[in-house]
């Protein structure tokens, strides 16, 4: 073995720990049921991918690793994930019969193949790596990236140009009605009084000893029921309570009789009028 | 220490076609952003045709340099320390990619007489929402249409033209992303659409997995991802050959990876196993993307695939090669069979002309199976007969119309009435379309022979080409599959053009069966007569059959909406084309065998 290129203990140990723990997390990536377990298997696998690269002599991509894959693309995954629901689950139905089984197998084959590929090979002891990264790992990074394979950043760029457009293209709608905000609101209002819109809140329902709901309307200071005190909906279905009979039943209860008031003046309470006499104003409509 | 880092050597005139396309794509970007929406379609249009034409001539001048002249040879075909390798080959695919695109864009960019072109006025748009309505009513346009096109087309020519595994999937990716995000973009049938891009996008997506799964493996092996490299940096070949590969001998692993790189590349051809994507993709996408598609994707697939196929099999053991060449014979068979099949029971044009692409990616691959220089020449000649055929073919359709025919108009054959609606894709809907378009039904015809192989068109002679390319590479049994394939194919396309040609159109049928069952009653009995009336719900015999078919609320007739210019140049350039290269094909299969002079 080239001298220097050793494999420490640490490192061999760093390896055997961590190496399980990922395939046991890669495996749950395809298992587990919720996509938020499935992410998060994802993140351990990558931050351990990180861990390895630096323990490799690679710190460049091991910060790349945890700074984009991390940091970036899995905090868009969680970000989508929480637009759909944490609870979302895919629909299992196979639409094509036995698609399943054709997949596992399929890829089964796949795996065995690759495995056994990759088994056969006998790896000779490395080589290289001083002189890759005799200029420290960035820097050595830097120039294969910029010397050999400029032309290929520059294509990312061009491929990074044509994602942007691409989501420009799919999600952005422009503004094509005019924005409602509250200046055109208070404006529409204002014109629409001459319909008879009213500027105000409509007035509440009417509050009465024996009854509080939506379905009384109030008195206005006149004594005379306010109808759009009572929802339009109420008002429509008939649902709207007589406030003459609301008033009858509570004089009955109080023990005065109400009915020689019948013909009382409907604007409101006499001024001269004893209250103990009378305790409440029927305001009846003819 | 180390000496400082120098600048690589960077021929800017040699990039220069790649670099126009690519940098009209970006200002295709800006231009979205600071031109008004008057003038941008037109810019746009103008930006895109002017960078198509230029870069056509700058490929044209680079051609004598690069092919040079007896005696003296070309210049070096490596660019920037051979990340980009413009081999007379790839220079000549290249060439052919920008043609058929300069034609495709010339049917992306008509809007026909009907005032709207195919794509959605704002694809982000839900489809069925009333923003979708204001949107059309406002008279929003997706122009970004045209820098996609650019990139995807910068994206094929980087393709055919890299002797890196990497740089080829940077490539791979540049081409496909913007045909991903085009394929939604459909004016109409937009969950189609939608749902074509969503499939194109996934299985791409596995597909380019599988690729750089394919490129890592390679890289295991040899410790490099060029194929030939240079003495500085030696590629695959170069290593395998001197024996210094960091796994010599572990050809198992270099295959893997091959067959990994070629499953990425298979995908992107369309052919059997990878090919469940392209009858939905076709289908759905707007059809003018559909013919750039399908005939520039094509011939960018067929190049990197014999560009990576042919260079390792000249380096690697033979029996490793025999192996390859075993693959590529399987999936050529399969390609064709499924192709010609499948597609003869279709019933829909644009499917039609889907299953009529698999196929032909089948014959492409009986070429690339011969392994010889014949291959390389047949696979070239090929991409060009191929590539007019099948965008002259999408511009027709989308010239082939429905329209709603208001009620009390009757067969709509002399209104302006009614509304143009989408395409008249169904195959029932192109019957007696002779009558209406004679000229537009010829091209289409003389497409559809093309396709079939027929003489005294361009496909007749690629055809020959390819299978010639087979039997001299002693698989002679693999060009007689070829051979029965094709007669099949020649039965679903001949059914068209009968259908075109000869079967009255669906209307027509139904006047004359009313017409038959008119006269019936006239003659017959009056039982008869009574039974013809209730079942035909018509009225009376005596009334005429010319009201026959106003019973109807409404309906929907195919029409044939004229072309504002540009599609109709396109359709008529492409029909020349394969009636020239039928008929004289000389002087283009001459450039073509310039064009492998020099392929390692």
């Amino acid at each position: 073995m080239t001298p220097g290129l050793e494999v420490s203990g640490g490192e061999t140990m760093l390896f055997w720990v961590l190496a399980p723990l990922m395939v046991l997390a890669a495996l749950g990536l395809l298992f587990v049921r919720r996509a938020v377990h499935a992410a998060m298997c994802l993140v351990f696998v990558m931050i351990s991918l990180a861990i390895m690269y630096v323990a490799q002599e690679a710190p460049f991509l091991g910060v790349v690793q945890v700074v984009v894959y991390t940091g970036a693309v899995m905090m868009l995954f969680l970000f989508v994930l929480m637009l759909v629901g944490v609870d979302a689950s895919d629909s299992l139905t196979e639409t094509i019969k036995g698609q399943r089984w054709i997949g596992v197998l399929l890829g089964l084959g796949f795996a065995v193949v690759l495995t056994g590929v990759v088994a056969q090979a006998t790896f000779q002891s490395p080589v290289g790596l001083e002189s890759a990264n005799a200029v420290t790992n960035p820097v050595a990074l830097a120039r294969v990236l910029f010397g050999d394979y400029v032309l290929a950043m520059e294509a990312v760029g061009v491929l990074l140009v044509t994602a942007a457009t691409g989501a420009l293209v799919l999600t952005h709608r422009r503004q094509l009605t005019t924005r409602r905000t509250q200046r055109t609101t208070a404006d529409a209002r204002v014109r629409a009084l001459t319909e008879g819109v009213s500027l105000t809140p409509l007035p509440a329902p009417g509050v009465y000893a024996q009854n509080n709901a939506m379905d009384t309307p109030a008195l206005d200071p006149a004594g005379r029921p306010v109808p759009e005190s009572v929802p339009r909906v109420l008002r429509i279905r008939g649902q709207e309570r007589s406030v003459t009979a609301l008033l009858d039943a509570e004089a009955a209860i109080v023990g005065t009789d109400t009915s020689g008031d019948a013909v009382g003046p409907p604007a409101g309470l006499p001024a001269g009028q004893d209250p103990d006499s009378t305790p409440t104003l029927p305001a009846r409509e003819a | 220490m180390i000496p400082d880092f120098t600048a690589p050597l960077i021929d800017w005139a040699a990039l220069a076609p790649l670099l126009v396309v690519l940098g009209a794509g970006v200002v295709g970007v800006l231009v979205e952003a600071f031109v008004p929406d008057a003038v941008r379609r037109a810019t746009q249009i103008t930006l895109a045709l002017a960078a198509l034409a230029a870069t056509v001539v700058l490929i044209v001048l680079r051609w004598g340099l690069i092919v040079g002249s007896d005696g003296a040879p070309g210049v070096s075909d490596v660019l920037v320390g051979g990340t980009v390798m413009v081999t007379p080959f790839a220079l000549a695919l290249q060439g052919t990619i920008v043609v058929l695109a300069f034609l495709g864009a010339l049917v992306v960019a008509d809007r026909t007489s009907s005032g709207q072109d195919a794509f959605a006025p704002t694809a982000a748009a839900v489809p069925g929402t009333s923003y979708e309505d204001l949107a059309r009513r406002a008279g929003l346009q997706q122009t970004e249409v045209y820098p996609l096109l650019m990139f995807a087309t910068g994206g094929m020519m980087l393709f055919v033209a890299t002797d890196d595994l990497l740089m080829m999937f940077v490539a791979l990716e540049v081409l496909s992303l913007p045909l991903y995000v085009l394929c939604a973009t459909a004016r109409r049938r937009r969950l189609l659409s939608q749902e074509a891009a969503a499939k194109y996008f996934l299985l791409g997506a596995f597909a380019s997995a599988l690729f750089i799964f394919g490129v890592a493996l390679i890289y295991g092996f040899a410790g490099t991802v060029r194929l030939i490299g240079d003495e500085d940096k030696p590629g695959v070949i170069r290593r395998v050959l001197s024996g210094d590969a960091p796994l010599d001998g572990m050809t198992v692993l270099v295959v893997a990876g091959i067959l990994l790189v070629l499953v990425g590349l298979l995908f992107k051809l369309g052919a059997v196993p990878f090919h469940a994507w392209t009858p939905d993709v076709y289908a759905g996408a707007p059809t003018p993307i559909t013919g750039f598609m399908a005939a520039c994707t094509k011939v960018a697939a067929v190049g990197a695939l014999v560009k990576v196929l042919y260079t390792l099999v000249v380096g690697l053991p033979p029996e490793v090669g025999e192996q390859l060449r075993t693959v590529v014979i399987v999936v050529a068979i399969l390609t064709m069979a499924l192709g010609t099949v499948v597609g003869a029971v279709q019933t829909d044009i644009k499917r039609l002309l889907a299953y009529s692409s698999i196929a032909h990616a089948g014959f492409l691959l009986v070429a690339v199976a011969g392994i010889n220089l014949e291959s390389l020449r047949a696979v070239l000649f090929y991409m060009v007969a191929y590539g007019v055929a099948t965008v002259g073919a999408f511009g027709v359709v989308t010239l082939v119309r429905e329209r709603t025919v208001v009620p009390g108009r009757a067969d709509g054959a002399d209104g302006e009435d009614g509304v143009v609606l989408g395409e008249a894709t169904h195959l029932s809907q192109w019957a007696g379309l002779g009558r209406r378009a004679p000229w537009l039904t010829a091209a289409f015809a003389l497409f559809l022979l093309s396709m079939a192989g027929i003489p005294l068109t361009a496909g007749f002679v690629a055809k020959f080409g390819a299978f010639g390319a087979a039997v001299a590479g002693d698989l002679w049994w693999l060009a007689v599959v070829g051979v029965l394939a094709s007669v099949v194919a020649v039965f679903f396309y001949v059914r068209v053009i009968v259908l075109m040609m000869f079967t009255p159109p669906a209307e027509e049928q139904l006047l004359a069966g009313a017409e038959a069952r008119a006269q019936e009653a006239a003659t017959g009995t009056g039982d008869e007569a009574e039974a013809a009336e209730a079942s035909s719900g018509a009225e009376p015999a005596g009334g005429g059959v010319a009201t026959e078919t106003r019973t109807e609320v409404a309906r929907t007739v195919v029409t044939v909406v004229g072309s504002r210019g540009p599609a109709a140049v396109a359709i008529a350039v492409c029909a020349v084309a394969t009636l020239v290269l039928g008929v004289f094909p000389g002087p283009v299969l001459e450039l073509a065998g310039e064009a492998i002079k020099f392929v390692p």
